[in-house]
């Protein structure tokens, strides 16, 4: 197994307060890789630090590497050219590009794009096109075009933060049909998910815990793990019950 | 129906160079086109009169648009300067007949590198149950001048419609001042849009003032400025609420990018009678920060990022 990614120690604090604490994680080439956590884990955070958006530029100490490349320091655009790309949460609206546009944008550098072959991966249909991008999508809809953008853009590692949140895929099937189709077209996944179901259809998974990976490995033992002690946890935990 | 074959060619030539369509020409769309205050080519629209007269600086324009005229294809339009000049005046009236439904679409071209100041009064009338759809876009130089001042003042009749849209597409702005006033009547909609980017030390000053006469009449003036570098953009947007039930509501956004870049909003809502409602937004602020990463994440660096963003809202 070759990795594409590895995070090799890497703490981060946000104003002198520590968020991850010493993650160390290793992405295999061509693997669906499942991030599990309860909410406030760092899942985000570490999402966010390897895609160096806002400040995360840099972790406060160790290294992340993608393909022999130390990407600590790097600009955003810099990390998307070596072939990374990021679907945040919560994507973000535009005011006149259309949905065709937005697809063709992020596939501008693939020369096999077919922009309604990405929609119908994520089950739109073709009429979605000349839809603007804007706040006239609901937000199930938007998603599905952020996870179609990324079909385009054909990367080599995706980051998908909570790609099936908000969204009503009809079936395991329809989420698991779309991930595949990423990954045989050449993209390693690294997705972050609250459902142990989704973590299931992944190659490898891992948990995280309180700004660590504490596990990883067969999806189904972590998915057991993360329902077994994380969920009950949380109960223990009033505050940090909600979101999913 | 009159050509003049080499003004023709200039302006195809001097107005493409800034990005006019090509098709314009090639297509012969223009119904009208002047340059500076020479007709080069006038067609006429069916159920559209129209008398133009030359003046020493520009053009006097009169429109009559027959009642229950209905057009498919845009009446289209060209007040541009291909050439050195100092000055351009145009002055046009527009009648749109009762239970009309036209567009006009208008482009404003001013050649590469000329230094010119124009200005442009228009008289606009939509009569009763009249549409009426009237699209100002801007193409000038890199390196142009231009010193405009544009105003429009129109009435909107019983249950008409008039949208009035102003944009820069390409090039400098140069000093502009943009000012559109509306009446409106019983159950009519008027809808302002202007949208322009400045750059350099570009001044851009764009006035909407809407009186909503009428019952029940409407009004939206919506406005997108972008300043960059050390540019200059105002707005100032006026509704005013007379009449039982009208409602209005004005959204100005402007964004600014650079630190030397001057900006200022200007909602006023006035209301004279309980059962008017007037609303507003205004927003200035930076780049949406989300919207630049998204891009960047996708490999734009951050120029094309934020271009991408600006084209989009000024669509
Ligand atoms: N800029 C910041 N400053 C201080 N604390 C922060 C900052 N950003 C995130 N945090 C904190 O870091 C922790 C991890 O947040 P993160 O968003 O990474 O969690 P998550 O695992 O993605 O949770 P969720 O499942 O709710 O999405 C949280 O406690 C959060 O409050
Ligand atoms: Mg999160």
């Amino acid at each position: 197994m070759e990795p594409i990614l590895t995070v090799n120690n890497v703490k981060l604090s946000l104003d002198e307060k520590p968020i991850l604490k010493g993650v160390n994680l290793i992405i295999n080439k061509g693997e669906i890789h499942a991030i599990l956590g309860p909410n406030g884990a760092g899942k985000s955070t570490l999402a966010n630090l390897i895609m160096g958006i806002g400040d995360l530029k840099s972790p406060t100490e160790g290294e992340i590497i993608f393909k022999d490349k130390i990407l600590n320091g790097l600009e955003i655009s810099e990390r998307a050219k070596l072939g990374i790309t990021l679907a945040w949460q919560e994507p973000a609206r535009f005011e006149g590009i259309t949905v065709e546009e937005y697809l063709k944008l992020a596939g501008r550098n693939n020369p096999d794009l077919d922009v309604e072959e990405c929609l119908k991966f994520v089950g739109l249909d073709s009429s979605y096109l000349f839809r603007y991008v804007d706040d006239t999508l609901s937000g199930g809809e938007r998603k599905r075009v952020e996870l179609a953008s990324i079909l385009a853009m054909k990367p080599e590692l995706a980051i998908l933060d909570e790609p099936d949140s908000g969204i009503d895929f009809a079936s395991m099937e329809d989420i698991a049909r779309m991930l595949k189709t990423m990954k045989d077209r050449g993209t390693t996944i690294l997705m972050i998910t609250h459902r142990e179901e989704i973590a299931e259809i992944s190659d490898r998974a891992s948990l995280m815990c309180d700004g660590r990976v504490i596990q990883t490995g067969n999806p189904k033992e972590v998915g057991e793990k993360f329902k077994n002690m994380c969920i009950t946890c949380e109960v223990k935990n009033p505050q940090l019950v909600g979101g999913k | 129906m009159a050509i003049a074959k080499n003004l023709l060619n200039i302006a195809k030539k001097e107005f493409t160079k800034i990005g006019l369509p090509e098709e314009l020409f090639t297509k012969n769309k223009f119904n009208l086109l002047v340059d500076r205050n020479k007709i080069v080519t006038k067609y006429p629209a069916p159920g559209v009169r129209s008398e133009v007269i030359e003046t020493p600086t520009g053009v006097k324009t009169k429109v009559y648009i027959e009642p229950g005229t209905k057009l498919e294809e845009p009446v289209t339009l060209c007040f541009g300067a291909a050439g050195r000049t100092d000055l351009q005046t145009t002055e046009s009236e527009i009648i749109v007949g009762e239970g009309a439904d036209v567009k006009f679409q208008v482009y404003g071209a001013m050649a590469e590198g000329i230094k010119l100041k124009h200005t442009a009064k228009t008289k606009i009338v939509v009569e009763k149950n009249a549409k009426f759809v009237f699209i100002d876009v801007h193409y000038n130089g890199e390196n142009t001048l231009v010193d405009l001042e544009t105003e429009t003042d129109a009435y909107v009749g019983e249950n008409a419609y008039f949208k009035s849209v102003f944009k820069q597409i390409k090039g400098r702005a140069g000093k502009v001042r943009v000012n559109l006033k509306a009446r409106v009547d019983r159950k009519g909609v008027v809808v302002f849009e202007t949208k322009m980017i400045g750059k350099k030390d570009d001044e851009i000053k764009v006035e909407d003032i809407i009186y909503l006469d009428g019952e029940e009449s409407r009004g939206i003036s919506k406005s997108r400025i972008i300043a960059v570098d050390q540019a200059k953009a105002e707005f100032i947007g006026e509704t005013y609420g007379n009449a039982p039930r009208c409602r209005g509501h004005i959204d100005c956004s402007e964004i600014i990018r650079g630190k030397d870049v001057v900006v200022k909003a200007v909602p006023v809502v006035v209301v004279r009678d309980e059962t008017a409602k007037v609303t507003h937004e205004a927003a200035i602020g930076s780049i949406d920060k989300k919207q630049l990463e998204t891009l960047m994440a996708r490999g734009l660096t951050e120029d094309e990022a934020v271009d991408v963003i600006v084209q989009g809202m000024l669509r």
